[in-house]
């Protein structure tokens, strides 16, 4: 556990990262980030949401059943969240029996399976007919792609920098 | 059978903290702030005596203001509380980084240098984690005194969760109608000690006195008052407040002295009650969804 003054600059994620030092800014990985973490947050979850309520309002006929369900959308994705947690700890912990997995949290596994899930819905909804839909997965998709490069990026420049991978 | 299953869901059961516990391992940091909007909306209504205290408490503390905008604050403080346990849990468990300014950093370096101390604080913040802060940062054993929780369970778990947060530096006490625990409080102090005590809020078999709080006549602990007398030790008031994302203030206000003079015991104490008063009515006013009062402070109107 450390501490750090309120003015440093922390991203968890690689592009933030890349982006602030191209800009000149002295950065380091670090969960500070207010934007990162609500930006990202509503993303994933709104994309499940958005994903959820194309598969499902189309069935819904009566308009009044229609906005009832868009109202209770949220609080189903977010049981749904709940239920993944659960199940995808159940899985690390039958890894970590095996000895596969041994991070403090479980974290790292729930993201990387949570990502991939979203990243998956993008997909589906990048090749929807509806423009908006298509642009949301579209720049999902587009996201993911650059922080993948910024990782690759980062990591050449460190090895630059002589910090080592 | 139903008695089981309402002691077991009860909001202040430990139940809800092993839950917590599992979220903040194995969610990504990135979905915590929806998870935690979402509980606080699910607690918002579970925790019905909880939002009416918040309720009462804001209907003082900001005076004229509207009930129903009332109704989102208490929802704010309850987010806000739901933020403070959560950062607290995450800093045990995930080791999580945190970022802090101080403001009154002189007062901060003084209570650090103290050769015993009363830490006057209150239900506000995170004060789990600034206790936790200042012991490691410092290198400074604190003690701790909290209100008894109603459920055994759940303090059990906080007290294992504070002294592993604190690195064995911080000990925790309850504020019991044990006699033991003043003597105890005031040779720790004298042995150099820093005491922490939150004088917000009195406990049931407590001792404590009447004390003017914006405008209102309320029960405040004495105890704290009477254990800086006593050791002559100085009171140093300190909140930690949430300002953002992993991002705290410590604020450190100037020392209470509550000296011997000819006047006696009671106007020394009485004086240095007031001061602490004015010192929580400005913290309180300008952090009103960070007073985590959970309990009605004011008399009922």
């Amino acid at each position: 556990m450390s501490h750090s003054t309120a003015r440093e600059i922390g991203y968890a994620f690689a592009l933030p990262r890349l982006v602030a030092r191209l800009g000149g800014r002295k950065v380091r990985r670090a969960e500070l980030s207010r934007g990162e973490a609500y930006g990202v947050g509503l993303l994933v979850f709104g994309i499940g949401c958005v994903f959820a309520a194309r598969a499902i309002l189309p069935v819904v006929r009566p308009l009044p059943w229609q906005l009832v369900i868009a109202l209770f959308m949220p609080f189903a994705i977010w049981i749904a969240f709940l239920l993944l947690y659960f199940v995808n700890w159940l899985i690390v912990a039958f890894l970590r029996r095996l000895d596969l997995y041994s991070g403090r949290t479980n974290n790292s596994f729930q993201h990387f399976v949570i990502i991939s899930l979203i990243t998956f819905l993008a997909f589906r909804l990048a090749q929807d007919e509806s423009g908006w839909l298509k642009s949301l997965g579209i720049f999902w998709l587009g996201l993911v792609g650059a922080n993948l490069f910024s990782i690759v990026i980062l990591r050449i420049l460190r090895e630059e920098d002589g910090v080592g991978a | 059978m139903f008695d089981l299953w309402r002691r077991r869901f009860a909001v202040r059961g430990v139940l809800w903290r092993h839950y917590l516990d599992f979220g903040l391992t194995n969610v990504p940091f990135y979905l915590q702030p929806v998870m935690i909007f979402f509980w606080t909306i699910f607690f918002f209504f579970l925790a019905a005596p909880a939002r009416r205290a918040i309720l009462s408490n804001l209907r003082v503390v900001l005076p004229g203001s509207s009930p129903l905008l009332n109704l989102g604050r208490a929802w704010l403080t309850l987010y806000n509380f739901a933020w403070a346990i959560s950062d607290a849990a995450n800093d045990r468990l995930a080791q999580t980084e945190f970022a802090y300014e101080v403001e009154g950093a002189e007062f901060l370096d003084q209570l650090a240098a103290a050769h015993g101390a009363v830490l006057l604080t209150a239900h506000m913040g995170n004060y789990d984690l600034g206790a936790a802060i200042f012991a490691r940062r410092f290198q400074r054993e604190i003690r701790m005194v909290r209100a008894p929780e109603s459920d055994e369970q759940t303090a059990q778990h906080l007290d294992a969760s504070l002294e592993r947060a604190g690195a064995g530096a911080v000990k925790v006490a309850y504020n019991t109608s044990s006699m033991a625990l003043p003597f105890e409080l005031l040779n720790a102090i004298r042995q150099g000690e820093i005491v922490s005590i939150q004088g917000d809020r009195a406990v049931e078999h407590g001792s404590q006195r009447a004390a003017q709080l914006f405008g209102q006549v309320v029960r405040l602990p004495d105890g704290p008052f009477m254990l800086a007398f006593v050791t002559q030790a100085p009171i140093f008031p300190l909140f930690i407040v949430r300002t953002s994302y992993h991002r705290y203030k410590i604020i450190a206000r100037a020392p209470i002295h509550g000296l011997r003079t000819e006047r006696g015991r009671e106007p020394a104490i009485e004086e240095a009650m007031r001061a602490w008063c004015r010192t929580l009515e400005s913290v309180i006013a300008a952090h009103w969804s960070q007073w985590f009062s959970l309990v009605p402070i004011f008399p009922a109107r």
